[in-house]
């Protein structure tokens, strides 16, 4: 079972599960995720989609296997850094102890005459002196102690990251709210509602898009507290605890019916959006798409020349029990009849569609992100050295040391160094 | 200066530096197969100065653009070889083996060459890149992807040097195997840091922009696929037995994982980050 279990907790494991991640998140980037069996009959084959659907492949990050086997490797991290707690703190606490009898029997990487100016140059600040068993003295340093822990930290943000992100996937909220300047929309299922104070399309020249801007109230309908705020591409609003992030737009008209020349609807409609005819309610009219700028093109296909309203034009579709009566584009006040009913479209605006998220976890995420980013610099360039030198009979020093990550390269730097003062034993 | 003058200069700059890499290039090829040292010395010059005049050409495409010139496809590839040229002149300083410059160079070139073959147009940038986070996610991407650049670079004359009759003009050019092993490993832990950052600041500014830090987008998915790979390299070589070639070889295999995060990702698996 122990054996088991070491395994289970080893780097080899790690590695493997590691492997099959890469091989996961390759499928997973590959297929395309979300789609029908449909969708993948018609696009690969019925085999193949059959295999895709009944492996999760269209959905491969949600899968079941893929959370089993984020979970395998989190137990391993836990496991890893479990067993290596102990042998850190007893290694930081006892491990960095001069040891002079044991320490100049290993081979020597230099000489000099100057010892403490090697020790300063090479960053040994704290320098320690003891003598050894036949009375020769005995200098000994180490730098860099926090580095060992540097392995740790890293793996540690790494599992600190994954419950923060799972955790998040768990229990995180998003709605979506969308609409025009004064409408004011509930925000899911939460006891808030959303007003749009405000929306604009700051454009270029060019009329390329420079930002869009949401002014936004939100309302607690419970309490009737209210907090206010703008939220911009890139720059999310936080109310009530909820990010509220500036996430796309799209054309809106108002909708109007009227009967007998009087009018008795209207509503505003986002593109694609329906409105049944309310004493009619067979009659369902859709506005599909708006062009503010509408330009047809060579095959007579409708489409903008621009974002600005110049030439309006709405692309309607009316039904009637669910079959599709007509289609077609209306230029600015042209109106169609239906019956005894007249639909017109009016007042096109911009609508702006609003995320309302909440993820208390992301901290968590942060924070062990942070966790690696500092677990690597340790890891990396806070290489844990020991330097020891022993004073021989002609007065010089013979120089030793060791570094667990670089050795190859401390031992160089310390022979360069000893090289640099070497004309004082020459 | 008109921002169309600006934008010719940077024109006229970047093709003296595509020359002066590939003369670079060729220099370094001659150095390594026929021990030319005057020819190495040369390609190495040619080098310092094509960085410079990139440097330049990038700086002076900044000010045209009046932005930092790092927002799409051809901004993206010079500034991947700037970086990659940025670590070699590190590395050939820091390490001082010229022959480095023969396996860099084509590597160097080739991105460059990429980056000729894209659109040059400037555009204004879309509300999704309006952020101090591009800086920061794209310079240390620039950065990583040159140290991985480098370290494939080693790994491969690593390689060949396995296969190398023994030669004293190469023996002076060519670190040992030990301590090609070493630069490649110091490549790798620059990049893998970098790369760790740019994930890191990238999850940030996604959580801004798109309000989720991670979406499976096929970049994010790319980027914690090479991630892992020289994750895995990592802890290989800390393994008994994979060291040396077989940490060689996941190097290369890393590299391969760079440049499709970068180009394949962008030609096969559009996502969100299609404009990177």
């Amino acid at each position: 079972m122990k054996k088991h279990l070491r395994f289970f907790f080893s780097m080899k494991f790690a590695i493997v599960i590691l492997l099959v991640l890469v091989g996961a998140c390759t499928v997973g980037s590959v297929i395309p995720q979300g789609n029908t069996m449909a969708w993948y009959a018609q696009n690969y084959s019925e085999r193949v989609a059959g295999a895709v659907m009944l492996f999760g492949l269209d959905d491969v990050f949600h899968s079941p296997w893929f959370v089993i086997l984020t979970l395998v490797l989190c137990g391993n991290l836990l496991g890893c850094n479990l067993l290596h707690l102990p042998q850190l703190i007893r290694r930081m606490k006892k491990g960095f102890q001069p040891d002079p009898d044991t320490m100049v029997a290993v081979s020597v990487i230099g000489r000099t005459q100057n010892a403490a100016e090697v020790f300063h140059s090479l960053g040994f600040r704290r320098i320690e002196e003891r003598k050894t068993k036949d009375g020769s003295a005995f200098l000994y340093s180490v730098k860099n102690k926090a580095g060992i822990w540097g392995a740790w930290i890293c793996h540690l943000g790494m599992l600190v990251v994954i419950i923060g992100f799972g955790l998040g996937q768990a229990f995180k909220t998003e709605d979506t709210v969308y609409g025009v300047t004064g409408q004011t929309k509930p925000v899911g299922e939460t006891r808030y509602a959303l007003t749009i104070d405000d929306f604009t399309v700051d454009l270029r020249e060019d009329d390329t898009v420079s930002q869009y801007l949401s002014t936004l109230t939100m309302t607690d309908t419970v309490t009737g507290e209210s907090q206010s705020g703008q939220t911009s591409v890139n720059a999310p609003l936080t109310l009530f605890g909820r990010r509220l992030y500036q996430n796309s737009t799209g054309w809106a008209a108002e909708t109007v019916i009227e009967k007998n020349g009087e009018e008795i609807q209207s509503q505003i409609l986002c593109a694609g959006e329906y409105m049944p005819i309310e004493d009619f309610p067979d009659l369902v009219v859709t506005l599909a798409a708006f062009y503010p700028d509408y330009q047809p093109d060579e095959k007579g296909h409708p489409q903008t020349a621009s974002g600005r309203i110049l030439n309006p034009a709405y692309l309607y579709r009316i039904y009637y029990r669910e079959q599709v009566l007509g289609m077609n584009v209306l230029l600015g006040d042209e109106v169609i009849t239906v019956e005894d009913y007249t639909i017109r479209f009016r007042n096109p605006q911009s609508y702006t569609l609003i995320q309302v998220k909440r993820d208390p976890f992301t901290p968590i995420a942060a924070i062990g992100g942070a966790l690696v980013l500092v677990g690597l610099i340790l890891a990396f360039y806070l290489r844990t050295a020991e330097l020891w030198a022993v004073q021989a009979l002609d007065g010089s020093w013979q120089l030793g040391g060791r570094s667990k990550k670089g050795g190859a390269e401390f031992e160089e730097a310390v022979g360069e160094k000893c090289l640099l003062y070497r004309e004082v034993i020459e | 200066m008109s921002h169309e003058q600006f934008l010719n200069l940077e024109n006229i700059l970047f093709t003296i530096t595509m020359f002066l890499y590939l003369f670079s290039m060729i220099g370094y090829v001659f150095f390594f197969a026929l021990k030319k040292e005057m020819a190495g010395k040369l390609a190495g010059y040619a080098a310092l100065a094509g960085f410079i005049l990139h440097t330049a050409a990038l700086i002076v495409r900044g000010i045209g653009a009046g932005r930092l010139p790092m927002t799409n496809q051809y901004e993206f590839a010079t500034s991947f070889a700037w970086g990659i040229c940025l670590c070699f002149l590190v590395f050939l300083w820091k390490y001082k083996f010229r022959a480095l410059g023969t396996f860099v160079m084509p590597v160097i070139f080739i991105i460059i060459g990429y980056a000729a073959m894209q659109s040059r147009e400037v555009r204004d940038l879309m509300p999704a890149l309006r952020s101090n986070w591009l800086a920061i996610h794209v310079s240390s991407a620039i950065v990583s992807y040159g140290a991985f650049g480098v370290s494939f670079a080693v790994s491969l004359m690593y390689l060949i040097r396995t296969r190398m009759a023994k030669d004293s003009f190469w023996d002076e050019h060519i670190p040992d195997q030990k301590k090609l092993d070493m630069i490649s490993y110091r490549a790798v832990s620059l990049g893998f840091l970098f790369l760790t950052f740019v994930i890191v600041t990238g999850a940030i500014w996604a959580e801004r922009a798109w309000g989720s830090y991670w979406s499976w987008d096929p970049k994010e998915t790319w980027s914690l696929i090479t991630w892992i790979i020289y994750a895995i390299y990592l802890h290989l070589r800390i393994s008994r037995g994979w060291k040396d070639k077989n940490a060689a070889v996941f190097a290369v295999v890393g590299f391969i994982c760079v440049i499709f995060t970068y180009i394949g990702v962008n030609t096969w698996l559009p996502g969100i980050h299609s404009y990177a």
